[in-house]
């Protein structure tokens, strides 16, 4: 048996797991859990094949699964180095969030698990799909089966207005990107030399395009950047992500931010690698990338200091983690054609933080979850000091944290680290990328400060939840999740070198060969310490392992000098400086907690002067899409529906009727298509 | 070696530069006799015999002293002071900076866990002159790492010392010392801990062994963050034989700690949003001298 068909395998595997888990859906408790197991062994198998490809070095293909002749495609399961890292994610992320659904699901008791498993299987299976085909057609296919997918998912209370809002508002957004993306494709299609919707015919097409109407060019990849932009959350365009994150159940907004939006930047590298072949384009819009993630970096990550609700807050610190990867992966773009060593490692530094966000953006988001399933609220003015009850989940929620904020020794360090080095020695290239570093640096500490708040205000200090909270840790099924992703952000964390080696094969793979130079070149020989040698002369170094023997050197030291002394201790009352106050009287809450900070900067907001306008009731009318563009829809949607179930009377003989007209229509489309045959 | 030289200057040389501005700068102002400038290591031994207190039994408390203490530690093992730094083959500048924020988010989480109001404050004020402050010294440093053409801090200094003085990194020398005044934490930029107004800050609740702790922590911060800005950006003495290069860095940081000190004993604290308007300043010109770096000047 070949490496791919496990991949195959694990496909079909996943399907037959959605039909199992559909007829099991009324034993909630094992539906979960059998939803569990195919997950599990489906994941094991797409990691295996991942593995592979990373280790050996070379591309997986399968033989045809299916074929368009018309259109000149076929279905190919392929798996690259790039592929492999978006599979590896996917598999880690979909086996903790299942596992972590088994018991949080139960809470929703009136709501049938028939819309959840079976769906969160197909999602999967949708996902992988994505990433191992190489034709634009099935591309896209896959692409609108885990949008539709992922809607249902984020609706699942059907019975929450706010869910079913986001929810409407997610699905226009994400189908009018899908829509630019079809565009963007089809126009390439028509301009192909070879009519086939192949990467390397849409490739030809797009070189032929540069010659005769450069101008196309940049529309072509205007659309797909637009397209990814709004999958992956980058602002002004990944304006659904903060509404629809925070209703979607936790398990599956772990999910969404830790391997739904990572198929933006997915998306993103496939059309400058793939679709477009290395040019001045690259250079041009490798920086408007990285603009664009700078600005969603700084704008994302102050509003996520004002933010009192859980969820909400992470989901604008994943617009605001996205802006960090697409800020590396355009300074990569950027620089591909000038300095190959930087660029390979911005790249790089790029997919690093893919990874690294998969692991502690799913990691915090079952952290939220858990102590959503404890308390029953996401308002952090309403619940704190978790701690006390809930100590695991709160390690794992400090490690995140940690990790996600950039403390030296865990995982998200490593790879910001990486991006700000190639973007500083890219700045002697192209200065922009200097100025957008400083600012994803000052960024990285207000990162900081919302995570101490998250943290701090969530899980530290005195226990201050309702009386009805269940004093106890979240059952096992939920802790193992966290620990594991948990344990991931140290590993990645302290050897850096163990995924860079992988990393390297996958950002290498995607480039011209013998493009990028040797990987000992840029990142030393040692094991242990990441050294950069970018073009000889710039260096950087970092090696975890020996810093972080020497922090526990120091922690000893430290701990033999406190206990010099032989201090004895003593429980005594807090201080409040002999005034006698309730607890809950001089709690400091959490939306004052940076109020000066979030002050200065709204003091930004109105000094820039705005023109009086003629009619500016009406101005605001165009600007409240709500009210023109989403209502209606619903309205219209609705509308349309009832029209169609009029037409399911119940009568047998009714829909055969349909089944006849139906099969009539198809033959003569394929007739039509297919020349007659 | 080098790990003793630099250890001792950060543990020993600390609390005595403390103990100095206390006697010859601040008693001299207030026209009293003052202490012997020995008197903090007497403080510190004090501290670390007396009771240790505990209001809330918490984790975070028990180590986050011992974290900010070894943190500030490591970030001198990686500053070069005089001569090459222990551990600079293993850490460059965004190490550093990094290291240094470590010590800051333990005060925090501190500030955090003790969950009293006056502690809060003292942690939220803490987080938001970090914020503002933290980007000065990486602006400073990038600067200097594009002049250099590398990240590492030891470069840097021998670029300075054989191509320096450039405008450009003594534009970035002015900018780092306006900044030393809030990274040591003096007046008129000692707001998180403002002992008049909130006891303490994030240190309301800690006393003996934990005390002594983060207050050896911020003696031994005050000669790393002075080092930095001795070594980087002003180019004298590098080029000497062993205990004199290593002399003449240390008299550099005397000399910065003292003019610090002066400073903090005329001045009055300043209110968090004046300080935050102040410094959106000096991040302005650091953003200046930075592109001033990078046309070459």
């Amino acid at each position: 048996m070949a490496v791919i068909d496990l991949l195959i395998g694990a496909l079909i595997l996943l399907t037959v797991g959605a039909a199992v888990t559909a007829l099991l859906a009324k034993w909630r408790a094992v539906c979960g859990y059998v939803a569990f197991l195919f997950v599990a062994v489906a994941s094991v198998w797409v990691g295996v094949a991942a593995f592979h490809v990373l280790s050996t070095g070379s591309p997986l293909s399968g033989a045809p699964v299916l074929t368009i002749a018309p259109l000149n495609s076929s279905l190919v399961f392929t798996v690259d180095g790039l592929s492999a890292v978006f599979l590896l994610i996917t598999s880690l992320v979909a086996v903790c969030a299942t596992l972590f659904s088994v018991r949080y699901m139960l809470v929703y008791k009136h709501h049938s698990l028939i819309r959840y498993y079976p769906i969160l299987l197909l999602f999967f299976a949708s996902v992988i799909s994505v990433v191992s085909v190489r034709n634009m057609l099935f591309f896209l296919v896959f692409w609108e089966f885990m949008t539709l997918a992922s809607y249902v998912l984020v609706v699942f209370e059907t019975d929450n207005p706010e869910a079913r809002r986001a929810g409407l508002q997610y699905f226009i957004a994400t189908h009018i990107a899908s829509g630019c993306i079809l565009l963007a494709t089809i126009l390439l299609y028509t301009y192909a030399p070879v009519k086939s919707f192949e990467f390397g015919a849409l490739l030809e097409g797009t070189r032929v395009l540069m010659t005769t109407s450069p101008a196309l060019v940049h529309l072509i990849l205007g659309l797909f950047v637009i397209g990814f932009a709004t999958k992956a959350g980058i602002l002004p365009f990944g304006f659904w992500l903060p509404q629809a994150h925070p209703v979607a159940p936790s398990p599956f907004s772990a999910v969404l931010s830790g391997c739904m939006v990572k198929l933006g930047v997915y998306g993103l590298l496939v059309v400058f690698t793939s679709l477009t072949p290395l040019s001045h384009f690259t250079t041009v819009w490798g920086v408007w990338l990285a603009a664009l993630g700078t600005i969603s970096v700084f704008v994302a990550s102050l509003t996520a200091l004002q933010q009192t609700d859980s969820k909400r807050l992470l989901a604008f610190s994943t617009i605001g983690q996205m802006g960090y990867i697409w800020l590396g992966i355009g300074t990569g773009l950027a620089l591909l054609r000038i300095s190959p060593a930087v660029a390979v490692v911005a790249l790089m530094a790029g997919l690093f933080h893919v990874v690294n966000h998969a692991c502690f953006k799913s990691l915090l988001f079952l952290n939220a979850g858990a102590a959503l399933y404890r308390t029953g609220t996401r308002d952090m003015d309403k619940a704190g000091g978790l701690m006390r009850i809930m100590p695991v989940t709160a390690a794992a929620a400090i490690v995140g944290s940690l990790a996600i904020a950039g403390v030296p020794g865990l995982n998200g360090f490593a790879s910001k680290w990486l991006i700000f080095t190639s973007g500083i020695v890219g700045g002697l290239e192209i200065p922009l990328f200097v100025f957008l570093v400083v600012v994803a640096i000052f960024i990285s500490a207000v990162t900081l400060a919302y995570y101490m708040k998250f943290v701090g205000i969530l899980f530290l200090g005195k226990l201050h939840v309702g009386p009805e909270v269940e004093r106890r840790e979240v059952p096992v099924s939920m802790v193992v999740p966290q620990v594991f992703m948990g344990i991931l952000c140290v590993a990645f964390g302290v050897l850096p070198m163990l995924a860079l080696k992988y990393l390297y094969v996958a950002a290498s793979g995607i480039l011209p060969p013998g493009y990028s130079p040797p990987f000992a070149s840029l990142f030393g020989n040692s094991a242990l310490a990441v050294r950069l040698g970018l073009s000889g002369v710039h260096s950087a170094a970092w090696g975890p392992l020996a810093i972080l023997v020497a922090f526990a050197g120091c922690l000893v030291l430290g701990y033999l000098i406190s206990r010099m002394g032989g201090a004895q201790t003593r429980e005594v009352p807090m201080w409040l400086c002999g005034e006698e106050h309730d607890f809950a009287e001089v709690r400091y809450p959490a939306h004052s907690f940076l109020l000066t900070f979030n002050e200065y900067f709204a003091k930004l907001y109105p000094s820039i002067p705005v023109p009086r306008l003629p009619r500016p009731a009406a101005i605001l009318r165009l600007f409240d899409i709500d009210r023109w563009f989403y209502s209606p829809g619903l309205r219209w949607g609705e509308r349309i529906i009832r029209a169609i179930s009029a037409t399911h009377a119940g009568y047998p003989q009714l829909y055969m009727l349909w089944m006849i007209v139906g099969a009539a229509l198809a033959v003569i489309v394929l007739f039509s298509m297919g020349g007659g045959l | 070696m080098t790990f003793a030289i630099n250890l001792g200057l950060a543990l020993l040389i600390g609390p005595l530069l403390a103990g100095i501005v206390r006697k010859v700068v601040r008693a001299r102002v207030h026209s009293r006799q003052g202490p012997p400038i020995t008197q903090p290591f007497y403080d510190l031994l004090k501290l670390l015999g007396k009771e240790d207190l505990q209001s809330v039994p918490s984790l975070v408390v028990q180590y986050a002293p011992l974290v900010a203490f070894a943190s500030v530690l490591v970030a001198a093992l990686l500053t070069p002071m005089g001569m090459r730094a222990p551990l600079g083959q293993y850490g460059d500048m965004i190490v550093f900076a990094y290291f240094v924020t470590i010590a800051a988010v333990a005060v925090v989480m501190t500030g955090l866990a003790c969950a009293s109001p006056y502690s809060m404050i003292g942690a939220g004020r803490e987080i938001m002159m970090h914020l503002v402050v933290e980007p000065v010294l990486i602006i400073c440093l990038i600067t200097a790492a594009i002049k250099a053409g590398s990240l590492l801090m030891w470069d840097m200094a021998a670029w300075n010392y054989l191509n320096g003085p450039a405008p450009s990194m003594v534009v970035t020398a002015v900018v780092l010392f306006l900044a030393l005044q809030a990274q040591v934490g003096k007046l008129p930029f000692d707001i998180p801990e403002a002992d008049q107004e909130i006891m303490g800050g994030p240190f309301i609740e800690l006393s003996g062994p934990k005390l002594a702790m983060f207050q050896w922590a911020f003696f031994a911060r005050q000669v790393v963050y002075a080092s930095v800005l001795a070594v980087i950006f002003i180019p004298w003495g590098l080029g000497f034989a062993f205990p004199w290069n290593v002399g003449a860095h240390l008299l550099k940081v005397i000399v910065l700690i003292v003019l610090v000190g002066v400073i903090d004993v005329v001045n009055p604290r300043l209110r968090i949003d004046q300080a935050m308007s102040y410094f959106f300043w000096v991040i302005f010109v650091a953003i200046v001298a930075m592109a001033l770096a990078l046309i070459g000047v």
